[in-house]
């Protein structure tokens, strides 16, 4: 049976067993007067154990050329999750296996193993493969360079898929200032798109391909490590922070030039964050200076210097919608020596000296917060492309969840950032059974 | 010393609750509106429960949520500061909401959603929305302020006293009056009824169960019915303590990430 046709099988059977298996007539509060099952009150003997099941499918709302598939996702997920305490630590292990339609066949990644806990008064831990994320951007990340897994978020995954998990040890001290560190021993890449799911443009091709992309890989443990900082203190509600990072880029925006393999330059970057309440709203303001290895930008085989910024602005105009407005900038630095260092006919690919991104979402609650409609828009009037998240979440119960929604990319030239996934554009129903 | 002035603190807090018990019949609206908030969202220095929530919408459709609340009181009637950790349903176990309640300005809130690791600032926005989906608004769970509503005492009963409270900015709520009974002798109000300006009542609340914990009168038991849907969330806290000595520090992003195992502790 096709990932597919199991997909149908289990709308169906979740569909006639959700609500039943969410009533329960006799008790209504399901757990009656033990108020057990509360990880947080009580000191839980052995592994507690959660997870849900989903089936998704998205489909393209045009054929791509490049790929025979039509869908972007067709797969029947379960996810697992344990925990169990051992005095003032936390052991958590999330592991996920599907059936993927996609990339034929039984799939699984581990999402977390972690040992967190309370060093000291000061110090807290956390080690092993974890989720980080820090910074002040709505799904645009300028400190934050832990990986994140671009397939799953254009694909039709849930969000929470866009953080790629991190092998890694964070120490967080907290004092007058507070400080997190975090140590990567070999470098944790993106989940980059490479073809098998999603085409691309390639450059070098001149034309949208879904050939697969094999960069030299950053695996030595130790010599390929990467560690990232951040200091960051709340004063009078104004939340301030910097960072700092010294690693590699998480995309393999690089080439040896006699190979033509990519691979994934070095990148250090430092910057800082302010996030506080503006009028009636949250307003952020986020910049950081990618130091590149082509500082002087002469080699067009790898990525410049740059620039980032971000301000941003939320806010709930009447209760249960929220709005949220960013402006984003990359700025290229030496963008006359890349462009003179490129070849002519490769100069049209080249990053635009100043790439201007906004971004707006759109959230609104109804029916007593059971339905959530959303859209994420990002608009870009220097690459002239565009990227559409609309979404509308359904929970029918506190175990039942149906989403259906879609990434729709556009723009005028087939190599920006948004417009070479034109082809991966797609609609996309989920169904999340939780237990 | 500091635990000294912590008994003091909250031998204090007691006498004030106690006092009207024994006390002459009050007859100062506001007076009466301040002593029910405080009874009601500042017992003690600091307080902590496990609470549970059943939600019943128009169709009988049910769901729960199950979480635990710490509070710690800047000062008494005034700012406060409050943490809850989800612990059901699957979906939202491991979210922690963190608010600094601040009288007279707006709150600051902070989301924590595990499974992106995100701290999620929230703008304070209109407080009058739905509490985690309940039939509950923000403010029936942290408390409204008493200076953004006209109080009148319309009637002292044999148990209560009955105020009817309008609202100073009429354009930022959706009641136009609410009426309140408030018990004599706990000063916890009992019930209170929404209307519009027509004067139909649109929901209510009801407290149905109210137990003396640490010395405190504490509803533990409440019922919210919106009369339009016909749809109501019940309420319940369990395991509640006061003057447990809830540090400052637990109050913050640290909590978040790694919510203080210590004081949740039943």
């Amino acid at each position: 049976m096709s990932t597919h046709h199991w997909l149908s099988a289990l709308i169906i059977a979740l569909a006639a067993a959700g609500p039943a298996l969410a009533q329960s007539e006799a008790d209504p509060w399901e757990n009656g007067d033990d108020w057990g099952e509360d990880p947080w009150a009580e000191e839980q003997a052995g592994w507690q154990w959660y997870g849900f099941i989903e089936g998704a499918y998205a489909g393209r709302t045009q054929s791509d050329p490049t790929l025979k598939d039509d869908a972007t996702l067709n797969e029947l997920r379960l996810q697992l999750e344990g925990e169990r305490q051992f005095g003032r630590f936390d052991a958590t292990l999330k592991g996920d296996l599907w059936a993927d339609g996609i990339e034929d066949g039984g799939r699984g990644d581990l999402r977390e193993a972690t040992l967190s806990g309370t060093l000291t008064d000061q110090i807290d831990v956390k080690a092993g493969r974890q989720t980080l994320t820090w910074g002040t951007g709505d799904l645009v990340f300028l400190n934050d360079l832990f990986p994140k897994d671009y397939v799953s978020f254009f694909s039709g995954r849930d969000d929470e898929y866009l953080k790629a998990p991190s092998d890694a040890l964070r120490l967080s001290w907290y004092g007058p200032v507070n400080v997190e560190l975090v140590w990567m021993p070999v470098a944790q890449p993106n989940r980059y798109i490479e073809g098998k799911r999603l085409s691309y443009f390639s450059p070098e091709a001149e034309q949208r391909t879904s050939a697969s992309v094999d960069p030299t890989d950053r695996d030595e443990f130790v010599d390929d490590s990467e560690i990232a900082l951040r200091v960051h203190q709340t004063v009078n509600g104004i939340e301030y922070a910097g960072y700092a990072y010294r690693g590699y880029d998480k995309q393999p925006s690089a080439q040896d030039p006699s190979t033509r393999t990519p691979y994934f330059p070095r990148l250090n970057a430092f910057g800082a964050s302010v996030r506080r309440p503006i009028a009636s709203g949250i307003g952020n303001f986020e910049a950081a200076w990618y130091d590149a290895e082509d500082s002087q930008g002469t080699d067009p085989n790898q990525p410049n210097d740059q620039f980032r910024l971000l301000t941003g602005f939320t806010h709930e105009p009447v209760g249960n919608l929220t709005l949220g407005w960013q402006y984003y900038l990359e700025w290229t630095q030496d963008h006359d020596a890349l462009l003179a260092a490129t070849p002519p006919a490769q100069r049209k690919y080249a990053p635009e000296e100043y790439r201007h991104l906004l971004t707006n979402r759109v959230t609104w609650q109804l029916m007593q917060q059971d339905l959530t409609l959303s859209l994420f828009s990002f608009i870009s009037p220097s690459d002239e492309d565009y990227y559409l998240r609309p979404r509308a979440r359904y929970r029918f119960s506190d175990r039942l969840f149906g989403t259906v929604g879609g990434n729709l990319f556009g723009g005028q030239d087939d190599w920006t950032f948004h417009t070479q996934l034109e082809d991966n554009s797609n609609l996309y129903a989920r169904l999340r059974y939780s237990f | 010393m500091r635990s000294h002035t912590l008994y003091i603190g909250a031998a204090l807090s007691l006498a004030v609750i106690a006092v009207p018990a024994s006390a002459e019949t009050m007859t100062d609206p506001v007076a009466i509106v301040e002593a029910a908030n405080e009874a009601s969202y500042y017992a003690g220095d600091d307080g902590r429960s496990a609470a549970r929530m059943l939600i019943t919408d128009d169709s009988g459709n049910r769901q729960r949520r199950q979480f635990t609340l710490l509070r710690k009181d800047v000062e008494d009637g005034g700012d406060q500061r409050y943490l809850v950790v989800f612990s059901r349903p699957a979906d939202i176990r491991g979210t922690v909401f963190r608010v600094e309640k601040q009288v007279g300005d707006s709150d600051d809130r902070w989301l924590y959603l595990p499974g992106l690791d995100l701290v999620k600032r929230i703008s304070s926005g209109d407080k009058r929305t739905s509490f985690v989906g309940s039939h509950f608004y923000y403010e029936d769970i942290s408390g409204r302020g008493t200076a953004e509503d006209r109080h009148e005492l319309v009637e002292t009963t044999e148990d209560d006293y009955v105020i009817e409270s309008t609202p100073r900015d009429p354009d930022n709520v959706e009641f136009a009056r609410y009426r309140s009974w408030i018990d004599r002798e706990t000063l916890l109000p009992m019930r209170t009824a929404y209307e519009r300006d027509s004067g139909e009542i649109y929901r209510r609340m009801e407290v149905t169960e109210v137990e003396t914990i640490d010395g405190y009168p504490t509803g533990t038991e409440v019922r919210m019915r919106d009369l339009d849907s016909g749809g109501e969330t019940i309420t319940q806290f369990r395991y509640a303590e006061y003057d447990v000595g809830l540090p400052d520090d637990i109050f913050s992003e640290r909590s978040l990430r790694n919510p203080p195992r210590e004081w949740l502790r039943r």
